[in-house]
């Protein structure tokens, strides 16, 4: 189970570094289809943000900021988010994902729906992929016994 | 110019053959961490001469960054790792 670290060094480089982590993940999510990167790559920093946290600061401080049951809670909500898309272009009598029948709801030109489309689609991946990273780690931490778990008497 | 980032290149492509002899042979985990972390390094600076060659450093540049956060993840995750189980092979 990660505990708590008693350096110093590591918890300040730690805190003064995952801010800027995150800032740099939902730089790299927005900017997906300029430069490299995208949702999966954002999502990968965000939850390499998070694992980062729970290494320097251990379980009982970081629970605050996520928990097993918020990442799974924010991984269905990204494949809902993407899915929904898909959905929506489905019912306004388009393909699977094709985003220029999103024109006619968001009351913009079709290569303008187009481009909020993939942004919207990129930002679930991100939260999908940021949540299953983060559990990835959480479960290999803990042998998969999470601590919520004792507390219910599971 | 070209030609002096392509040598600088060729050489930090052989020191990553160097420190990969030493986290592959050497003596000890804390050998073999310090060698990743350098084999870490090594890749960002050789991304950002792919970069500098290609005249494409800004898209470069976010890549070399994302590997030095990575990399640094890394090697707290491993020290934190020695510092549970001892670093005794």
């Amino acid at each position: 189970m990660i505990v708590q670290s008693e350096d110093i060094i590591i918890r300040t480089i730690a805190r003064i570094l995952i801010p800027f982590i995150q800032i740099f993940a939902l730089y790299v999510i927005m900017h997906g289809h300029y430069s490299p990167g995208g949702g999966f790559q954002g999502g990968v920093i965000l939850g390499a943000s998070m694992v980062l946290l729970f290494l320097t600061h251990g379980y009982e401080e970081s629970k605050a900021r996520m928990t097993e049951k918020v990442a799974l809670l924010l991984s269905s909500v990204g494949v809902l988010i993407y899915a929904g898309i898909g959905m929506l272009c489905l019912i306004l009598l388009g393909n699977y994902l094709d985003y220029s029948r999103l024109a006619t709801i968001l009351n913009v030109d079709a290569a303008h729906a187009r481009s909020l489309g993939i942004l919207g689609v990129e930002i679930g991946v991100g939260f999908a992929v940021m949540a299953v990273m983060f559990s990835i780690f959480f479960d290999i931490s803990t042998g998969g016994f999470s601590p919520e778990d004792k507390d219910n008497g599971v | 110019m070209n030609c002096f980032f392509t040598v600088v290149g060729l050489c930090l492509c052989i020191f990553v053959f160097c420190a990969l002899y030493r986290a592959i042979f050497g003596p000890g985990v804390f050998n073999r961490v310090a060698a990743i972390s350098a084999i870490g390094t090594k890749t960002l600076v050789l991304l950002l001469i792919f970069g500098l060659l290609y005249e494409r450093v800004d898209m470069f540049i976010d890549i070399s960054m994302v590997y030095a956060l990575l990399n640094f993840i890394g090697c707290v995750a491993a020290a934190k790792y020695l510092e549970s189980q001892g670093g005794i092979e």
